[in-house]
């Protein structure tokens, strides 16, 4: 079984961010990129499949990055993946949603698949918005927020996390799935897995290989800092019913309670 | 784009306050686009429900109590509302910004070729183009995004965002008609109910977050769960917490987690990482609960009481149960 999961290079959350006014994309150039942790998630329920599945299962990592963030994928490739192809494109620069979803669609179509695993969102835009229309793309089930996967005779069954509790989930492979991060925690790569990551192959792909054409269907007009929080109120060694009452007064004065 | 089409989150026709901020917001928008404001609401509870948003100020409530609905993961209502919003013609497509409303939107991007705005807690129009204002970078800036070249825009908004207001003549409710017959293929087999969320944390008013300070899973049940109910909230964890495996990690917030915007997040014993941070930041008034006075979390709070937690939350709420029973 072929799984692919598709992943993000997202930049390190705790760097100062901003954007370029000219170009109104990220500035990226001295922040420190990562793989979103999502996708950590995600790439843990494939090796987790492969384990179990054993025989000919593969793992192989779908990216959309400029060539230079190539080497941030070697980080997946020793926690276990065995291969990567890269979807790299100017054209594709600055896409959205719409057409990020387009572009993994052409390239899970040119490369084969039987189960695409995402992670829920993007650390950086947090739309949420490619698994399902990744899997209308490409015409198969797409079965998000899954916290639990089994492959079984007749195809996929998963429990799938909601508000309250989960639902139990069937459907047919080929098949697309977002995970929570109820899977497991993301495992740490071995140094055996650092070594022969340097030997995995990473194939790149161009939108016109995979003949993609897409126009973004947003556009980022204006950006602005978030609204500053006053200083914090302090209320030193409040225990029991003084520390309570100063929360209880604070909350009448915004007419919370 | 001069419709606009909420998509109602609900289950067995009960739902939250978010639908009725959302039917306020599509009035809103309509107007100032010229256009109509719909809400579409499915599956089993469908009827009662549609009955309940005759009082705000829609045009038009579409329903359907179809079982495949139900039956069938989101394929079916993915169906119906295409076919609803083709029916309408350009509009914006209103839903929660909750997994539910992500998963809708994120199909009808594909479908309706739109394109897609998530987290938005406020629109312009400018230019007869639909822009929606939205946080990104876990916060860090405030985007003010238009739709451009599409016909359809979908949007996932925050709760607590937008103000719900009743009104209006009385919407129309309407069938809606079964789009043609698809072979469905994704089962729903059974439900399991494991957590006491009657309210979802992502559209929750208020939230009472505990972490590492709590030292063990009874607190969230003995401590925080009282007090959340008493404002009426929903209890929400630290990944600290989740890890230890004090709380399922459906209550995690932060990053890998919730994003929650509630008008009040009380944080009890959290020292407030930047993993915690971007998934609450954007709280109108955030409270901590700590030990430590230096903690990070000082730094985005409105209100820090430095104290024993133990001590504090069961007398504040006593405080707040004593002023419900007062003010009513």
């Amino acid at each position: 079984m072929k799984i692919v999961v598709t992943v993000k290079v997202v930049p390190d959350l705790n760097a100062p961010k901003s954007i370029d006014p000219a170009t109104k994309r990220l500035v990226r150039t001295g922040i420190e990129s990562q793989l979103n942790p999502y996708d950590e998630y995600a790439l843990e329920a494939a090796l987790q499949l492969k384990e179990r599945l054993g025989g000919d299962t593969t793992v192989t990592l779908l990216s959309m990055i400029p060539e230079s963030s190539k080497e941030t994928l070697r980080k997946a490739l020793a926690m276990g993946a065995d291969d990567a192809t890269v979807l790299s494109d100017g054209a594709l620069a600055g896409a959205d949603v719409a057409v990020t979803a387009r572009a993994l669609a052409a390239a899970l179509k040119k490369i084969g698949f039987d189960l695409v695993i995402c992670g829920g969102l993007s650390d950086d835009g947090s739309t949420g918005g490619v698994p399902g229309a990744l899997a209308e793309h490409l015409g198969v089930p797409g079965l998000t927020n899954a916290r639990h996967i089994e492959i079984e005779s007749t195809g996929l069954k998963a429990q799938r996390e909601t508000d309250t509790g989960y639902q139990v989930v069937t459907c047919p492979l080929p098949a697309l799935v977002s995970v929570t991060m109820a899977v497991g925690e993301p495992r740490y790569a071995s140094l055996k897995g650092i070594m022969g990551a340097k030997r995995k192959s990473v194939s790149t792909l161009s939108a016109a290989d995979v003949g993609v054409d897409a126009k973004p269907k947003t556009e980022l007009l204006r950006f602005a800092p978030p609204p500053v929080r006053v200083k914090a109120r302090i209320v030193e060694a409040a225990d029991g019913p003084s520390g309570a009452q100063a929360i209880f007064d604070f909350l009448r004065e915004r007419k919370l309670v | 784009m001069q419709h606009v089409i909420e998509v109602v989150e609900h289950r067995g026709g009960q739902t939250r306050k978010v639908t009725f901020e959302l039917a306020t917001q599509a009035r809103e928008l309509a107007e100032k686009l010229g256009g109509t404001a719909h809400a579409v609401v499915l599956g089993n509870g469908a009827a009662q429900l549609a009955e309940s948003l005759k009082t705000y100020p829609l045009d038009v409530v579409h329903v359907s109590e179809d079982p495949d609905v139900d039956r069938f993961l989101i394929d079916p209502t993915i169906d119906y509302v295409e076919s609803i919003a083709r029916a309408t013609g350009p509009s914006v497509i209103l839903l929660p910004n909750t997994m539910y409303g992500r998963d809708v939107a994120s199909r009808l991007v594909a479908r309706l070729d739109a394109g897609m705005a998530a987290d938005v807690t406020g629109f312009e129009i400018e230019g007869g183009r639909v822009a929606c204002i939205a946080p990104k970078l876990g916060g860090a800036t405030i985007t003010t995004c238009a739709f451009v070249d599409t016909d359809y825009g979908v949007v996932t908004a925050r709760p607590n965002a937008f103000a719900a207001q009743s009104g209006g003549n009385g919407a129309r409710v309407e069938q809606a008609a079964k789009p043609q017959s698809k072979q469905y293929v994704m089962h729903v087999e059974s439900e399991v109910e494991e957590a006491s969320g009657e309210l979802g944390l992502e559209e929750a008013p208020v939230v009472v977050s505990g972490g590492r300070g709590l030292g063990g899973p009874q607190p969230f049940t003995t401590l925080l769960k009282p007090l959340a109910d008493a404002l009426g909230g929903a209890v929400g964890a630290s990944r600290a917490a989740a890890d230890a495996g004090w709380v399922p990690y459906s209550l995690q917030i932060g990053q890998t987690g919730k994003t929650v915007s509630p008008n009040l997040y009380i944080a009890v014993g959290i020292s407030g990482a930047i993993q915690h941070k971007v998934g609450m930041r954007s709280a109108g008034t955030i409270v901590a609960v700590n030990k430590d006075a230096s903690a990070p979390i000082a730094e985005f709070s409105d209100l820090v009481v430095v104290g024993d937690a133990f001590s504090i939350i069961p007398e504040l709420t006593k405080l707040i149960e004593a002023a419900k029973g007062y003010i009513k």
